[in-house]
């Protein structure tokens, strides 16, 4: 049996599709994160997206799909990934995700394109529980997106402005259509642009304090997911939790959040092929 | 139609097509034919087509035809199927048939068979009753004299009556159709990969729509085609869906259960297409007799056979086991009284047996599945994952 595989995993998601490269070493259970790409959707078609992101991941790596890759894992929109050897459900790759940026998280907050949700998990990754947002945009990072765009603002810059802010004008935090015009109102109120964004930001964060609260969580908890890369939507995380008196919760972000979909369906997909080669050996790549 | 592509797509016009376009030229072909409606979820279709009539499946509007005048007959706390129905038949979608059937499922479609009646809908409206007392003698003589009233209905109009050599000729047909569409569920047992369980569902959906001899060589051709190594296998669980046998899915959530990380390797979909498990004897004196044998000693497990000697649970439990699934998804349409009276026994059973469930409910007309997607894909992964320990409440 080979002692080190390597796996990829896809998470396609509403805006952008995540592609990673692990090497997963099977003597001392190993994971390395060896490659990544991010590549916005826009308005082309998903599925050639993410040929894209892997193509580009296996030639940067000089690595062959059918000889080296041994398990391509998919998540989110799994059905835009055409050559997948299998897919794992959103929730299970962010909780799995999270564990992995976070080894002593207790619940893992997915801060995600569409929606958010709070998951609590066990060491191994395990979904013990979880809460999540409604259907509408309100509380997701597109929304957060579509305001960066009113204020002239590319998405990486939207977390330092928020540090920046001041005295934050707090928008609706119910509807997303009402926020966005508040926005305008803001504009043309003459309010700065960190106040602003810093106000989206904690509307946001409003929202994932409830679920926390609701769904019973444990510290430490890991911030995953896209807008987990947001320095600004941290912050006011941070802060709002510790208005709560009933709980203190300390919050883990890491710079490569965004993966985290990827990562865990990577993880999961190595797994699996361990389990595969024994009962299905049909169904594994390399 | 010579590649499988081609075959699913024509399939798949057919199988949809409200306005059942081949039988009304299939009865303009030549004079006195007869085209018959039927509900599900099985009728002995041999009897119809022996004396020269076409069984046209009914399975409503799906979520394809807009309901206006059918929430007009129906509370709206009765399914979906009846009121779609009402609404094809009163648009005319059906204008070229000349009977219908509504075979015994539950009061909703027993009431829907009244309504047929009050409107004068058709040529003839009969409301089958299918036998409980599975004795032959008791059970099987009811039987037979309920088809002899369908036939009866049919040659009046058809001029055409019915022999014992044309029945066993249909019999022998319609054995020939079970026995293709077998073949492909065996097939899918083994390498699901190499049809998705939606085009399984188009490819025998237009076969309640045609006359079987076209349907036969349809199979016969997808058969030769599944039967060699095609598509990619991917890691997915098997899973038996339970609960869908008269109200059928939108062809969206059958879609969505696969694209979660599942293959379905067997189902109740369409069910009466596959109600009778092997051969009907088709060298017989009696055919009538033969057919009310079949339905009696060979029929399918379904929540609208009430067996008592032979428990439901149990016959589902043998499909799990024969499919070598790793758990059911008992899908039901909302407020389907057979299905949701059945979900507790099952579960109750399937709990002391261990074999892994979940259950959802749908209605023919939804075609948002995210929430059904989730829950399946969450179950495909507590298999996949953690299948050496017990479920937990939110796997």
């Amino acid at each position: 049996m080979k002692e080190r595989i390597y796996t990829m995993g896809v998470d396609v998601g509403g805006s952008y599709v995540k592609a990673v490269l692990l090497s997963y070493d099977h003597e001392n259970g190993q994971h390395t994160l060896i490659d990544k790409q991010t590549e916005k959707i826009r308005k082309r078609n998903p599925k050639d997206v993410v040929v894209e992101a892997v193509d580009m991941i296996l030639e940067r790596q000089k690595l062959n799909y059918d000889k080296d890759i041994s398990y391509l894992a998919s998540t989110g929109e799994g059905e835009m990934v055409e050559k997948k050897t299998g897919h794992f459900y959103s929730m299970t790759s962010h909780a799995k995700g999270g564990i992995f940026f976070s080894p002593t998280a207790k619940t893992v907050v997915d801060l995600g394109g569409l929606y958010v949700r709070a998951i609590k998990v066990d060491s191994r990754g395990k979904v013990i529980d979880y809460k999540m947002t409604g259907q509408c945009a309100s509380g997701s990072g597109q929304f957060i997106e579509n305001i960066s765009r009113y204020l002239g603002l590319a998405i990486e810059e939207v977390g330092d402005i928020s540090l920046k802010s001041e005295n934050p004008e707090v928008p609706s935090g119910i509807c997303a259509v009402l926020a966005e015009t508040d926005v305008i109102n803001l504009v043309s109120k003459g309010i700065s642009t960190p106040n602003i964004v810093k106000g989206i930001n904690l509307s946001i964060a409003q929202r994932v304090v409830k679920l926390l609260g609701s769904l019973g969580a444990e510290s430490p908890i890991a911030l995953v997911g896209g807008m987990g890369m947001n320095k600004g939507m941290v912050q006011a995380i941070e802060e709002l939790a510790a208005d709560n008196k009933k709980k203190s919760f300390e919050f883990l972000a890491h710079p490569d959040s965004i993966y985290s979909g990827a990562l865990g369906a990577a993880i999961w997909g190595g797994y699996r092929y361990f389990k595969l080669k024994e009962k299905q050996p049909e169904l594994v790549n390399a | 139609m010579n590649n499988l592509a081609e075959i699913i797509a024509a399939c798949k016009d057919l199988a949809f097509d409200l306005d059942f376009k081949r039988a009304k030229q299939w009865k303009e072909e030549k004079a006195n034919r007869v085209v018959v409606g039927y509900l599900p979820i099985y009728f002995p279709r041999e009897v119809i087509h022996a004396v020269g009539g076409l069984p046209v499946a009914i399975f409503g509007g799906g979520d394809r035809k807009q309901i206006i005048k059918g929430d007009a007959y129906y509370q709206s706390y009765i399914c979906h199927i009846p009121r779609s129905v009402i609404e094809l038949v009163l648009d005319k979608h059906t204008a070229h048939f000349d009977g219908y059937i509504f075979p015994s499922i539950c009061d909703v479609i027993r009431n829907l068979s009244g309504i047929f009646k009050q409107q004068n809908i058709g040529k003839f409206v009969k409301y089958m009753d299918f036998p409980q007392n599975f004795l032959p003698q008791v059970g099987g003589v009811f039987l037979q004299q309920e088809m002899q009233h369908v036939v009866d209905y049919i040659t009046e109009i058809s001029g055409e009556k019915l022999t014992t050599e044309k029945l066993n000729h249909s019999i022998s047909l319609y054995n020939t159709n079970r026995r293709l569409i077998e073949f492909i569920y065996d097939i899918r047992e083994k390498y699901p990969w190499r049809l998705s369980i939606e085009d399984v569902y188009h490819i025998i959906r237009a076969g309640t729509v045609i006359p079987v001899e076209e349907h036969n060589e349809i199979l016969e051709k997808v058969c030769a085609f599944i039967d060699q190594e095609i598509g990619k296998p991917q890691d997915k669980i098997k899973v038996v869906i339970s609960g869908a046998f008269c109200e059928q899915p939108a062809i969206g959530l059958i879609r969505a259960i696969e694209e979660a990380g599942c293959y379905v390797v067997d189902d109740d979909y369409q069910l009466g297409s596959r109600m009778i498990i092997g051969d009907i004897d088709d060298k017989t004196d009696n055919p009538l007799e033969a057919l009310s044998n079949a339905y009696i000693k060979q029929s399918q497990y379904s929540s609208s056979i009430y067996d008592i000697s032979n428990p439901k649970e149990y016959r589902l439990a043998k499909i799990v086991e024969k499919r070598k699934a790793d758990g059911v998804i008992f899908a039901s349409a909302s407020f389907c009284d057979p299905s949701l009276l059945d979900a507790p026994i099952f579960q109750n059973a399937f709990d002391r047996m261990g074999i892994r469930y979940i259950a959802f409910q749908y209605s023919e007309n939804i075609n948002q599945f995210k929430v059904i997607k989730e829950q399946v894909g969450a179950f495909s992964d507590s298999i996949k994952l953690w299948e050496d320990e017990p479920m937990t409440v939110n796997d």
